[in-house]
């Protein structure tokens, strides 16, 4: 199994593909469009901002590329974090910009009353739809960030976390699997979610 | 709910991993790599690696070091040291920290604050906050005496896009006496940002006592790690005594 890691120049995809080592499952990070072409299954994480990854996306031609793998070849997809929301319609992080709109849906800043912002740490999940979630020793997963997923269907939800209210963990679309959580930074459970969604497509 | 976090800290100076007392007389206890082993195999909750004498000695913090440290933890790291370019955080990031920790360079230059968090997120972007007690108040200094209040360093880090802040008592790091909670309930209730207790626990009770003091959801310690016997899942189980809520693994 070809799993390929995007290359688009957005964070930490070194501790990504850490977490797959750990699995022995091989991967390589890339932009190369052919390389993304072959690729079994693809992933792509990233942190910073929505307008940034975007705007890399665009400008590596790999905007529309993904959309023709992912949404029309059905191609297995996991998305981390930054890599979850881009999946929506909109993020407003910093201000108005058109994601990939693969889940229709918006990515606006949490006002949690209360409560510290950014939502940072180890946080517990609630699974709606347990098809990744087998098999996990924990439910607390590593959480860092401002904005969140607001999706228009609630069918998609495949997790949520508690934070001064619901708000969506993972979402998952037919070959299209999601976390705003870093499975790459938690630890076991975290390990099992991304062994589980290999296994499955595997 | 979200977990208090308890946060391991290794600092180094370069060579090997030392521990101060009111930030002075480092003392040698071990080497990063096989620290940052042992943490990982207890699951800790995040850890945080700082070169604590980079900027002071006008070093950069050896990428190759970050690696490795970084290659034993399944956890997030955040690491510090240097850091005074936007050139310095990619090399961090690329090494594999998921958020660095600015001190020296935040405290001259608030507008890098703005530059890094623009372009890496301001959840990366954790200013430490290293407080001295003068005369009643709380004062950041750095090597040359460039002094700002406690307060002030905080609310104009906040502005300019801080997404953390490690507060530290200078006057109670390595005394393993107790954490200065005065210090740490001014900062964190003038804060919307998370912040992360530091300085001075030596023993159970004062993680208790800082978390009945304070509303910190989060502490990051070393000499109780290295000098007695408690792990950081004694300090959880402690707190989940006192109805915090923790992760324990």
């Amino acid at each position: 199994m070809k799993v390929l890691i995007v290359d688009y120049e957005m964070g930490n995809l070194g501790s990504v593909q850490k977490a797959f080592d750990h699995l022995d499952v091989l991967s390589i990070i890339s932009n190369d469009h052919e390389e993304i072409k072959n690729a079994d299954l693809v992933v792509l994480p990233g942190v910073g901002s929505f307008q940034k990854g975007i705007e890399n996306l665009h400008r590596l031609g790999l905007f529309d590329l993904l959309t023709q793998e992912v949404v029309h070849h059905k191609k297995p997809f996991l998305g981390i974090c930054l890599g979850m929301q881009l999946l929506a319609t909109y993020g407003e992080e910093p201000v108005h910009t058109e994601g990939l709109n693969w889940i229709p849906g918006k990515v606006i800043k949490m006002t949690p009353p209360n409560l510290r912002v950014p939502h940072m740490g180890w946080n517990n999940i609630e699974v709606k739809q347990d098809d990744y979630y087998g098999s996990i020793s924990t439910k607390d997963f590593y959480f860092i960030h401002s904005y969140h997923f607001v999706a228009d269907d609630p069918g998609v939800i495949s997790s949520t976390v508690n934070y001064g209210g619901e708000m969506v963990s993972s979402i998952q679309q037919g070959n299209i699997f999601a976390t705003q959580f870093h499975p790459e930074k938690s630890q076991k459970a975290g390990l099992q979610v991304l062994k589980n969604f290999i296994d499955h497509h595997a | 709910m979200l977990k208090t976090r308890i946060i391991p800290v290794l600092t180094f100076n370069g060579f090997a991993l030392v521990k101060t007392k009111k930030f002075a007389n480092p003392r040698m206890v071990g080497n990063p790599v096989q620290a940052a082993r042992v943490f990982n195999s207890r699951g800790v909750d995040e850890l945080v690696f700082l070169d604590i004498y980079a900027s002071d000695q006008n070093r950069k913090l050896d990428p190759m070091i970050v690696k490795d440290v970084i290659k034993e933890c399944m956890m997030p790291v955040a690491v510090g040291g240097g850091i005074s370019d936007l050139e310095d955080i990619r090399t961090l990031l690329k090494a594999g920290a998921d958020k660095v920790v600015i001190k020296t360079k935040a405290l001259t230059d608030p507008s890098f604050i703005t530059a890094a968090s623009e372009v890496f997120g301001s959840q990366c972007i954790t200013i430490a906050v290293d407080a001295v007690l003068e005369d009643g108040a709380y004062m950041i200094y750095n090597r040359n005496g460039y002094k700002v209040p406690l307060l002030e360093f905080m609310k104009r880090s906040e502005e300019f896009g801080a997404g953390e802040f490690i507060i530290n008592s200078v006057d109670q790091d390595g005394m393993m006496n107790g954490f200065d909670s005065t210090l740490i309930h001014l900062a964190e209730s003038n804060t919307k940002l998370p912040v992360i207790a530091c300085g001075g626990g030596g023993n159970l009770e004062h993680y208790k006592q800082l978390f009945l003091e304070t509303e910190t959801e989060a502490v990051a310690s070393s000499s109780i790690f290295y000098f007695t016997q408690y792990t950081p899942n004694d300090i959880k189980q402690e707190l989940e005594r006192v109805g915090k809520p923790v992760r324990i693994v």
